[in-house]
């Protein structure tokens, strides 16, 4: 592992006036020394790839993996280096979006720390002498039918791999496959099978609903489901969505369907069956249970309202609910004819993930286990502690970690193999639907790595077939009749197997089941949950994920711990004060975060952080909340001890430095339905017809704009990592952004809530602004204009005087303090490989160097000199700037403004339109559409709690 | 008192004066000179290649269009250096035990590329794509000469930002019909600054934009 670099200090360093005249000296006469042409070579095929253009961007449809279900991807790979994600509009799971994970698959592939030879304890050795040791151990297990062959994965859903575990299975009838899920949904399954006696997945379907109640549920929120179900929520959430979906949300913490909520009541976890108790009792006409005046009132509401809109009402429950709620859901919901459906789950694991776990410890202690392998798991680091798997495992003679990284697990295995990872690969996947894709290598494995099918295909003993053979024959046996390789190809093309999403499942009435209201805690209760960034911790050696703010607190590089404000005054706990967590014998120690909207008598933590063998950027980053964990109650500990340090610490964050003293209803305006219906603005729609003092610029050719949908906005952040792997924007490291630097081109502005107004999100690119007050201040005219309307920076121009910084209104320029992406990278970023997933189309900049959001100008002149060529103007629709094909919601439009017909034009007529700052004068070319409820007028009688 | 000064003082003071006034002014039109010559611009500099590929030869005797070897000249920004595979569909068969050209089969035989080296040479901040001149009246010869008669190619261009521009303000002087954009020969005909306007309306040619940052920098 490389040594983490720092960075110089930024203070002035002790150099003496003699000394800097020498340097001054000698730099001047390297400078004139310097002046020769550099040589560069011209590097040419021996034999060129059919159909390969040099320096032409190839779309590739995969499948990426989250949690082991698929997402539809379209890969982008200049001369044969992937360079970036799209998604794939065909694929069920993608709709042509990604989230941040599938756009930071590029960083995962060309991770400098990615695990790159196979390994012993001590050596580094061959496939070949794995193969052997193989070889023997499997001799031995064969002459005991398997007995002490225990294999542990993730969510498998790969049909080829699923064929793989069984026939290895047949082949060992004594052995057993184990697959867990950190971020588990036991839940939700053991609550179908309270409801219907079966293991089923729910699919509810957001765009046939028109009111929605959330129970800790987080549709919107981060994981496999998170764009389809965003995508179908928007669709009922523009102005002219008939109906428009109304959402309430009870829940303990923050998420992002709660942010995004008309009506959100925080409530501690255990409360919250009551609260469901309440809505079945009113909607039954029974006796609820006794609530707080303002719970039974928002229960009230709510049931009345899902009451009236029979078949277009749903309620939604959340992973970290327990099956009996599930359970009372899908009653409730068969009682509203609610639009779910019901498929049989995708994945091949009857256990459940916690029983999965618990059989494979007691196997462990029992010594039964002789040959263990753990493909792409890392249960050593996220396992709930109570098992102790981190010390059972480490015990085993013969075990073996195939994984990207050589993690925590690695660690305690005997045998570390390095995976290819999933652009290097040949499989398949399925996703949250069932519907089947292949995943396709964009590239040839980087380094000595394998992928899962090798080494079941090593396990199985025989001259096992390619992993693009065994694919191909798991697809071929499912076809019968009909040209399979032209099938093939256009599965291939399409990203997507053509029908094969899982059948919906006819379910028949669900039992009502028995559940008892509960008494909330008495002592502090300590919620977990996925994290935003780094998921359950296998995206923790991510950079772009570890700089993709926390999309509420805007923290980087870590988490902390959520209190309200209530409990942190009751504890007498500052915010940012480093406190002390602790249950039984593990303990936490975090800066506490006090939050608004977060339920009293609970604080929460995310998972996935603490690791100590990611990699350089993951190690130490964040504390471990798995050791807290039990198998018992895998997201919620109760009677939790918390102690304040009294030490404050700066927590790197990328908002919220300083707050604005009461502008935010002008930055960022709200409207319901019925205010808009009455012909209400937002302060800054009018901004073009104000008087102005500067000479009218006119526009004849193209007018590029963009336009940002505030309502559709759900704050997933899919947008930054795009804009950040689209455009070369370097990660800079905790230490600088601790200082207040930051490098996003594109942020995304969170807008804290107030008694009357939710919290919302503003993404915030460059304005462009028609008269831009970058421009006039700018000595060496390195900010310019050009016809367009796209306010350009010429980097080779800028002399780094950061005028243009301190003008701007909308803070939107980024100062490359330091060589960030140019010889100055932090930690190990520098390394060639990070290089190779830069976009050959955008400048890497250099320090000194102010740069920003271009509107993805590439993409720009790429469509303008393909009209060109083919002597046509630029369609509408055919630039399509990286954030906006990657937002999930579309909340995103880019085109020509001087386009009657362009779907701009339309969004810039919209009566909820406005300019940020727009009354400045600076006639900014990205807009808004003001954020639009749909609130209750019932709930308006009563204060909210 | 002796004289402080010698009578030569008087003609130092006068050189002095004199070439404080004119030193300035030579200096820049020296430093001027000098970033405009071909010592820094590059032009005119033959340069060594692996092989001594001949494009006198290839292009001037055999007469192969530009286009068998610059395979996507009409469709990207990289006109394409041809791989050894091209240079074998003839050399297997002509001239197959020439010493001159051991590189290009040991590079078949190897599968290793030849290093060929860069001539024309653009700054990483300048984003040139051939396809849009080459599809809009601009010649290959316009800025890489007349290759039919160079032996080893060299640079026929400064490449100077200034010369870039040149162009771009007025493009009239160089557009060619389309069958002629590979006419490594042309020159432009007496009424060229007629047929250049007519030419620049049939391209759909806005010269207002071409001179716009953001058309080469990015």
């Amino acid at each position: 592992m490389s040594q983490v670099k720092q960075h110089p200090p930024a203070s002035p360093s002790a150099l003496n006036r003699r000394a800097a005249l020498k340097l001054l000296g000698s730099g001047l006469a390297l400078t004139l020394s310097s002046c020769g042409r550099p040589h560069e070579e011209i590097v040419p095929y021996v034999e060129m790839p059919e159909g390969l253009v040099p320096g032409v961007p190839m779309k590739f449809a995969t499948t990426l993996a989250l949690a082991g279900y698929g997402r539809g991807a379209l890969a982008i790979s200049v001369d044969g280096r992937p360079i970036k994600i799209e998604g794939n509009p065909r694929h069920p799971a993608s709709l042509g979006a990604t989230d941040v994970f599938a756009e930071a698959e590029i960083m995962s592939l060309y991770d400098p720390d990615r695990a790159k030879a196979p390994r012993t304890k001590d050596d580094v050795v061959t496939w070949d002498a794995f193969a052997q040791a193989l070889f023997a151990q499997m001799q031995q297990e064969k002459a005991r039918h398997g007995a002490g062959l225990r294999i542990v994965t993730g969510r498998i859903t790969s049909p080829t791999l699923l064929r793989q575990i069984n026939a290895l299975l047949t082949q060992y009838p004594e052995a057993r496959w184990y697959s867990y899920e950190p971020i588990s949904d036991d839940a939700a399954f053991d609550g179908s099978m309270l409801a219907y006696g079966r293991r089923l997945a729910a699919l509810p379907r957001l765009a046939d609903a028109a009111v929605v109640l959330s129970l800790d549920a987080d549709p919107l929120g981060a994981g496999p489901r998170q764009i389809a179900d965003a995508r179908a929520f928007s669709q009922r959430r523009t102005r002219q969505a008939q109906p428009f979906l109304r959402l309430y949300t009870v829940e303990p913490e923050w998420t992002l369907t709660g942010a995004n909520s008309d009506h959100r009541l925080a409530l501690h976890p255990d409360l919250i069956r009551n609260f469901a108790l309440a809505v079945t009792a009113q909607m039954q006409g029974e006796n609820a249970p006794d609530l707080p005046d303002p719970v039974a009132h928002f229960a009230k509401i709510c049931a009345d309202d899902l009451k009236a809109n029979k078949s277009k009402a749903l309620v939604l429950v959340g992973r970290r609910q327990p099956p009996e709620l599930h359970a009372l859901g899908h009653w409730l919901n068969a009682q509203l004819n609610a639009p779910v459906d019901f498929i049989a789950p995708a994945d091949g694991n009857p256990l459940g993930d916690a029983q999965a776990l618990q059989t494979l410890s007691r196997d462990l202690d029992d010594g039964r286990v002789e040959t263990l392998a753990i493909v792409g798991a890392n249960p050593v680091y996220d396992t709930p502690a109570d098992l102790g798997l981190a010390h059972k495992i480490g015990k085993v003679a013969f075990s073996v970690h195939l994984g990207l990284h050589e993690n925590e697990t690695a660690d305690q295995c005997s045998w570390r193999l390095p995976m290819s990872h999933t652009l290097e690969s040949w499989s398949d996947l399925r996703a949250f639907d069932g519907t089947a894709s292949i995943v396709q290598p964009l590239i040839l494995p980087l380094y000595d790595s394998r992928q899962a099918h090798d080494l079941l295909g090593l396990m199985a003993g025989t001259i096992a077939p390619s992993a693009y053979d065994l694919v191909r024959q798991t697809w071929q046996a499912q076809r019968s009749g009909g040209d399979f390789d032209t099938w093939w190809k256009q599965t291939l093309h399409d990203g997507v197997v053509a029908n094969s999403a899982a059948a919906r499942v006819a379910t028949g009435a669900p039992k009502r089941p028995d559940v008892k209201p509960a008494q909330a805690a008495r002592g502090l209760s300590l919620l977990l949950g996925a994290d935003p960034s780094v998921w359950d911790g296998r995206f923790a050696n991510n950079a772009w994920l570890q700089e993709c703010p926390h999309p509420f607190t805007k923290e980087v590089w870590g988490h902390g711990i959520y209190l309200s404000p209530g409990d942190a005054r009751r504890l007498n706990i500052a915010d940012r004060e480093t406190i002390e967590v602790w249950h039984d014998s593990a303990s936490l120690r975090a800066p506490a975060r006090v939050r608004e909207g977060q339920a009293d008598g609970v604080i929460a933590v995310e998972l996935g952080y603490g690791r100590t063998r990611a990699g350089a950027i993951g190690n130490g980053i964040g504390v471990n909340a798995y050791p807290l964990r039990t198998t018992a109650s895998p997201w919620l500990i109760s009677d939790v001890s918390l102690r304040g340090t009294g030490e404050i610490r700066n927590v790197p964050l990328l908002q919220h430095n300083f707050d604005l003293e009461g502008d935010g209803k002008d930055l960022y305006p709200v409207l319901t339905l019925a205010e808009l219906a009455q012909g209400k603005q937002p302060p800054d729609h009018d901004y073009e017809n104000r008087p102005t003092l500067y000479a009218k610029v006119n526009y004849d050719s193209y007018a590029w704009a963009m336009v940002i949908d505030t309502s559709l906005c759900i704050g997933c952040n899919a947008c930054v990592v795009a804009c950040q792997a689209e455009n070369n924007v370097p990660v800079i490291g905790p230490e600088e952004v601790a200082m207040g630097r930051d490098m996003h081109w594109l942020r995304v502005d969170r807008y804290v809530p107030d008694p009357e107004r939710p919290p919302g999100f503003q993404p915030v690119p460059c304005m462009h602004c028609e008269q831009a007050p970058c421009e006039p201040v700018c000595p060496v005219a390195a900010s310019v204009h050009d016809g367009e309307g796209l306010n350009a920076q010429v980097y080779n121009r800028c002399i780094g005087t950061r005028f243009c910084q301190s003008n701007c209104p909308y803070k939107v320029r980024r100062f490359n303090w330091f060589g960030y992406a140019d010889g100055q990278e932090y930690a190990d970023l520098g390394a060639d490989s990070v290089r190779a997933s830069h976009n050959p189309d955008v400048t890497v900049r250099g320090r000194g160097v102010m740069e920003k959001c271009t509107y993805c100008i590439q993409r720009i002149n790429r469509a303008r000199h393909h009209a060109e060529i083919v002597d046509q103007p630029i369609p509408d629709g055919a630039v399509v700037t990286a954030c906006q094909a990657a937002c999930p919601t579309r909340a995103i439009t880019f085109g020509n403004r001087n386009s009657k017909a362009s779907a701009i034009t339309a969004l810039r007529r919209e009566p909820h339109h406005y300019a940020l700052l727009g009354h400045l004068g600076t006639r900014p070319r990205t807009t808004y559409l003001a954020r639009l409820r749909n609130p209750n007028p019932a709930m308006q009688e009563k204060a909210q709690a | 008192m002796p004289q402080l000064f010698s009578p030569v003082a008087n003609t130092i003071a006068r050189v002095v004066l004199i070439a404080t006034l004119v030193v300035p002014f030579l200096a820049l039109g020296a430093g001027y000179a000098l970033m405009r010559s071909e010592y820094i611009t590059g032009r005119s500099i033959t340069t060594e290649q692996p092989v001594p590929f001949s494009h006198a030869h290839h292009v001037g005797q055999d007469g192969i269009d530009c286009r068998y070897c610059h395979t996507s000249v009409e469709k990207a920004a990289f006109a394409g250096i041809p791989p050894t595979h091209t240079c074998m569909t003839c050399h297997s068969q002509l001239f197959t035990n020439v010493a001159m050209l051991a590189p290009i089969r040991q590079s078949l035989a190897e599968h290793k590329p030849i290093h060929w080296n860069r001539v024309y040479r653009l700054p990483d901040y300048v984003y040139f794509d051939h396809s849009v001149h080459v599809n809009n009246g601009i010649g290959c010869s316009t800025c890489h000469g007349e290759v039919q008669t160079m032996p080893l190619i060299r640079q026929a261009v400064p490449l100077t930002m200034h010369w870039c521009l040149d162009c771009h303000r007025d493009p009239t002087r160089y557009l060619r019909p389309k069958d002629q954009i590979f006419n490594m020969s042309w020159s432009p005909p007496p009424d060229q600054a007629e047929r250049g306007k007519r030419l620049l309306i049939e391209y759909h040619i806005d010269t207002e934009h071409l001179t716009d940052c953001s058309r080469c920098h990015r």
